[in-house]
């Protein structure tokens, strides 16, 4: 395990570093907290000649409430300024949840959330509970900057829309008409697991109804996925044990899980079946946890 | 413990934990030396496949590179720890076996470069068919991983006691089952470092080791040089589990570039090549036939192994004899036939694990007994206290048993865990299981043929008494031998431990000793250093008498006062002054201590593998919670009691336990090394290579019987090993106890538990 050699730019600014990426073109990356790039250059799977490291951004490294926006996390946040942010606790423990219970301490003291949606790997945490929430992200670039929806980020496994020059500085969770939000991680041990699966859930209540429902989830496609037949299956309907099991059936249902090794398509699709029972179970009875 | 003893059967702070815990403690790989250089090994990208040319010329050229070596450049004899077996060059010559073979070798500069240096080493492979699963190695046409080994059979054994025909023509009942093991890999945390000096004729090196001798014989035997001209010195080593018993590509390639180079080099293995240099644990296939009667008695056992090897030998040899010999020790049974094949792959060698070559077999006996209790509707812990071994007898392949509290294990277990509450009473869901376990302490033979002692021990009194250096070559690789040793040595002189200091597992200074393997260190090692304590004492008491005007015989010492015996208010003196007194008149105060194991065992072949002056013997019983939708095994809680003999320190003891524990649980549930169809680990980390952690771990509640072991030092035994013995096939009859679903292949994963609760429901399979 070797870091092959390559040139190093901690720009200043924000325009400086897209300005470095333009000029770079392909040959460059970005730096985040390096817990994925690094790993991919020791072991010979990437060797960029230059990387570009985001972290004189001071700016990108926050989690604020904006009204009427809603949570604005900056790009540089680690998952454990997502832990333990006040803001994220108060209102959607469930991101600071999903944070909480990935990797391991080491990791989520350096890994940031922007590096975690940008790698793109269909079995990373906090895309699926993002996507619930309804998560916007920015992308900014030599040529103006441009807003989307989380899930329309992903392409394929490591594969996003993000183009050469650009970076994603922000995700907003917007202001939520939601009632209650969860994510289930299924890893196989209790500490530094990836997501088996993992389901995310948002949903509306409103008196013993689910008015509307959002499941996202991980490593079950080649990218984080809606079930949208489950989606529309649960709205307008009255809660009870039976439909939240049905909707488990239908989003398995749609998922296009891949065997590997840690675990095989078919166990993947069951546990989607049951995970997603128990998220929108969990979401309906104990709110945005 | 008695409590007559002063130092032993106690909890002192241990003699290095101060400097390991302060981060002072120098391993090997934190070992500098002026103008040293590093060293890195080149591997095989191919499971098997000829090897038509290498060219080195480029890499030659590289600035920084002081050394490039292939199988040019060092001696072309075969070595390899079983001396049955020699099949492993320094470098591969014409063919390579596994991926991750040795094919050359750098010195450089830094370690940089060494990594540019490989990648320009040219190597052109003709890649050849490889055998990767282990039933089909024996096939007709199978490719062969030696030529030297038809049908790549490694090892073969079949061993027949008793009249097992006639025993099952008897019994009431008679169950066949299959289970299968899988590799698991010891992962210590230390990865494997050595720095090499070859310096005018004299080869030292400092190594990750577990037993400076090997290394030392082994060594000196590759290169013709004089035992007495290779010099191995352990640092700090961070953990063994039986991967760091035989010398590796490190020490041979890294003594040759040192040679070459004139100055020291530093190689070392990360994390990824210590999983392809492997030496974990075998994956056994195993079937199991055994006939009881009425009462579950068992009558005859027919264990029928097949076993997958790798590329090379290693420890396998003894491995697979230990797998199907350590099998009579925890039930009493007349006949027995074993039968075992261990087969090379083109996969990374297996070799020796905490447990050598028990833990797989017992899971699948305490599943298959589990299976039988319950098929004759008996109680798993009856069944077991039924055929539990007694103290003083033989096993039917003649091992000799003295003391044995297993019956007391089982009890006390029961008692502590609940077991009778709780069996059949337990929410769906939960389940309890029981197992047990045995193991040697100490093996009653050398590695290779030798009629060396097994320990020996010296001790140095400073001159004005106020300390005492033990002189061991017994091994501490975190184990905590060191204390003990200190402890007893103490104890054996009537002196204090907080004046010893210990110089160990150094072949240059220290006496011999085989090294920490076998859970044999306690046993031997503590009776060479009770020995040598002993001469201490009785040159101290000599000397005494003539100060003290009283008769040696009435004297005395402990904790550093020298005393009468039969005249309590008599004037004492202390240690350090005899001690003085003894150096002025008499000259250096030293003790000597050796221990030989008396001869053990039959005369049928292999008969000496497995043979011990003593075994430890254990009880588990385990609690899982088991989600019935998912799969997931939650493990909460183990009962761990053990028959360990006498004590020497109690808290080592324990933290014995919970790290044998620790390694079982993993085993059971979580740990297997991966490969893809072309025969490359697919999990050569500690991210993919599901070790528990903190968190997955059950509690755990460790307890002892009362026991005194006749062949042991102050009565002592074995505990390291034997408590990763039961923990597979207990957890695997907790699953079956929650849920009703025996899992036949290890790890017992979330989703073969998932899988076979499917199948039950859909009415596939029948348990
Ligand atoms: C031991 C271990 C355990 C792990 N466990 C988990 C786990 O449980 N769950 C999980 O989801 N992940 C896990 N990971 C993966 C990883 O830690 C996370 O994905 C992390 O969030 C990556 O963030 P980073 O800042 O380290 O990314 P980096 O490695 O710096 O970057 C990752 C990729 O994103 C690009 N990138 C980073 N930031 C930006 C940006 N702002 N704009 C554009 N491109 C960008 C980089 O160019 C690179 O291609 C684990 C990793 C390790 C080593």
């Amino acid at each position: 395990m070797y870091l092959p050699d390559f040139d190093y730019y901690a720009p200043d600014s924000l325009a400086e570093t897209c300005e470095a990426l333009e000029r770079f073109g392909a040959k460059a990356k970005v730096l985040s907290g390096g817990t994925d790039i690094i790993i991919k250059m020791k072991s010979g799977l990437l060797s960029p000649e230059v990387l570009i490291s985001l972290k004189k951004l001071e700016d990108l490294k926050k989690i604020d409430y904006v009204s009427k926006k809603g949570v604005v996390i900056g790009a540089l946040s680690t998952h454990n300024d997502l832990v333990n942010s006040k803001i994220l606790n108060d209102r959607y423990l469930s991101v600071s949840e999903a944070a909480h219970n990935m990797a391991s301490n080491q990791i989520r003291n350096i890994g940031t959330v922007g590096g975690n949606l940008c790698n793109a790997v269909p079995s990373a945490d906090l895309p699926p509970i993002l996507i619930a929430l309804g998560a916007t992200i920015k992308l900014v670039g030599t040529k103006g900057e441009r807003v989307m929806l989380l899930e329309d980020l992903f392409t394929g496994p490591m594969k996003t829309v993000i183009a050469e020059n650009e970076i994603l500085t922000e995700i907003v969770i917007p202001d939520q008409s939601s009632t209650g939000s969860n994510y289930i991680k299924f890893g196989l041990r209790r500490s530094g697991a990836l997501a088996v699966v993992g389901i995310a859930v948002a949903v509306t209540v409103n008196g013993g109804t689910i008015t509307e429902a959002k499941i996202a989830i991980g490593a079950a496609a080649p990218t984080p996925i809606r079930a949208r037949e489950a989606e529309k299956f649960l709205q307008g309907k009255t809660i009870s044990d039976d439909l939240l099991a049905e909707a488990g059936v239908i989003a398995s249902g749609e998922s296009k899980p891949i065997s590997d090794i840690r675990g095989s398509a078919e166990y993947r699709r069951d546990l989607i079946r049951v995970l997603t029972r128990r998220a929108l179970y969990k979401a309906i009875n104990e709110g945005h946890v | 413990m008695s409590k007559d003893y002063a130092v032993i059967g106690k909890n002192v702070p241990k003699i290095d934990g101060r400097e390991k815990a302060t981060g002072a403690a120098k391993y090997a790989g934190d070992l500098k030396f002026p103008n040293m250089l590093f060293g890195k090994i080149l591997t095989s990208p191919h499971a098997h496949a000829k090897i038509l040319s290498i060219d080195t010329s480029e890499a030659e050229k590289l600035p920084g590179v002081k050394a490039v070596i292939t199988h040019k450049d060092v001696p072309a004899l075969k070595y390899g720890i079983s001396p049955a077996r020699w099949d492993e060059n320094i470098f591969c010559i014409d063919k390579v076996r596994f991926v991750g073979d040795k094919v050359a070798a750098v010195a450089c500069i830094d370690e940089e470069t060494c990594y540019k240096a490989l990648k320009l080493i040219k190597v052109e492979y003709e890649v050849l068919p490889a055998v990767l699963d282990a039933l089909h190695a024996m096939d007709e046409g199978a490719p062969q991983v030696h030529d030297e080994y038809p049908r790549n059979i490694n090892t073969e054994i079949h061993q027949n006691f008793g009249d097992l025909d006639k025993a099952m023509a008897e019994a009431h009942y008679i169950r066949k089952d299959y289970f299968v093991g899988q590799r698991t890999y010891q992962s210590p945390i230390e990865p494997h470092s050595a720095v090499s000096i070859w310096k005018d004729n004299k080869l030292t090196i400092y190594s990750s080791t577990q037993s400076p001798h090997y290394f030392q014989y082994y060594i000196a035997r590759e290169f013709g040089l004089k035992m007495g001209d290779v010099r191995i010195i352990k640092p700090f080593v961070g953990g063994g589990f039986g991967g760091k018993l035989e010398p590796t590509g490190l020490e041979f390639a890294g003594s040759v570039l040192a040679k070459l180079t004139g100055r020291p080099v530093r190689t070392f293995y990360d994390r990824h090549e210590m999983f392809a240099h492997n030496r974990g644990r075998h994956k056994v296939y195993m079937e199991l036939t055994t006939g009881v009667d009425k009462e579950g008695k068992i009558l005859g056992v027919h264990a029928n192994f097949v076993s997958d090897g790798g590329a090379y030998t290693s420890l396998g040899v003894a491995t697979s004899y230990y797998a199907g010999g350590l099998l009579t020790l925890t039930y009493e049974f007349e006949n027995y036939k074993f039968d075992m094949i261990r087969v090379y792959t083109n996969l990374p060698a297996c070799g020796a694990q905490r447990g050598h070559g028990a833990p797989q077999p017992k899971y699948a006996f305490e599943s298959h007994l589990d299976n039988i209790a319950k098929d004759l509707g008996i109680d798993p812990l009856e069944i077991r206290l039924r055929n539990a071994r007694q103290p003083n007898t033989v096993t039917i392949n003649d091992f000799g048993i003295n003391s044995c509290e297993l019956t007391a294990c089982l009890e006390k277990a029961a008692d502590i865990s609940g077991w009778r509450e709780k069996k059949g009473n337990l929410p769906k869901g939960r389940g309890i299981g029981i197992a047990t376990g045995s193991f040697v302490s100490g093996a009653g033979y050398p590695i290779y043929r030798n009629d060396l002692p097994q320990s020996a021990a010296m001790i140095k009194v400073h001159e004005d008494g106020t300390a005492a250096t033990l002189y061991t070559g017994a091994v501490d690789i975190g184990q905590g031998s060191d204390t003990a040793l200190c402890q007893m040595a103490a104890e054996a002189m009537g002196y204090r431990y907080e004046n010893m200091k210990i110089i160990a597992a150094d072949t240059e200074t220290t006496p011999h000793d085989f090294g920490a393997y076998s859970s044999r260190q306690t046993l031997m090692s503590g009776s060479a250093c009770k020995q040598a304590g002993e001469e201490i004492k009785k040159q101290i008491l000599d000397i005494a008498s003539t100060i003290m005007s009283l008769p040696p015989d009435d004297l005395d010492c402990r904790l550093g006062i020298i005393f009468s015996k039969s005249r309590p208010t008599a004037k004492t003196i202390t240690f350090e002054e005899a001690a003085r007194r003894f150096f002025v008149l008499r000259g250096p105060l030293l003790g000597r201590g050796v221990y030989h194991v008396p001869r053990l065992g039959g005369t049928f072949k292999g008969a000496a593998v497995a043979t011990s002056p003593a075994y430890s013997f254990c009880a588990q019983i385990s609690e899982v919670q088991i989600d019935e939708e998912t799969g997931e095994v939650d493990v909460c809680e183990v009962w761990d009691v053990h028959d360990c003999g006498q004590v020497i320190n109690p808290m080592q003891l324990h933290g014995q336990v919970h790290g044998a524990l620790y390694m079982g649980v993993g085993e059971a549930i979580w740990e297997e090394v991966l490969f893809d169809d072309q025969g490359k680990i697919q999990n050569p980390n500690l991210g993919g290579y599901m070790l528990p952690t903190a968190l997955d771990m059950p509690i755990v509640h460790s307890e002892l019987v009362e026991s005194y072991e006749p062949a042991g030092p102050w009565g002592v035994k074995e505990v390291g090993e034997g408590a990763t013995n039961p923990t597979m096939g207990c957890f695997n009859n907790a699953i079956y106890d929650a849920m009703g679903v025996r899992i036949d292949s290890l790890p017992l994963t979330y989703e073969k538990v998932w899988r076979a609760m499917k199948e039950k429901r859909e009415g596939k399979k029948e348990v």
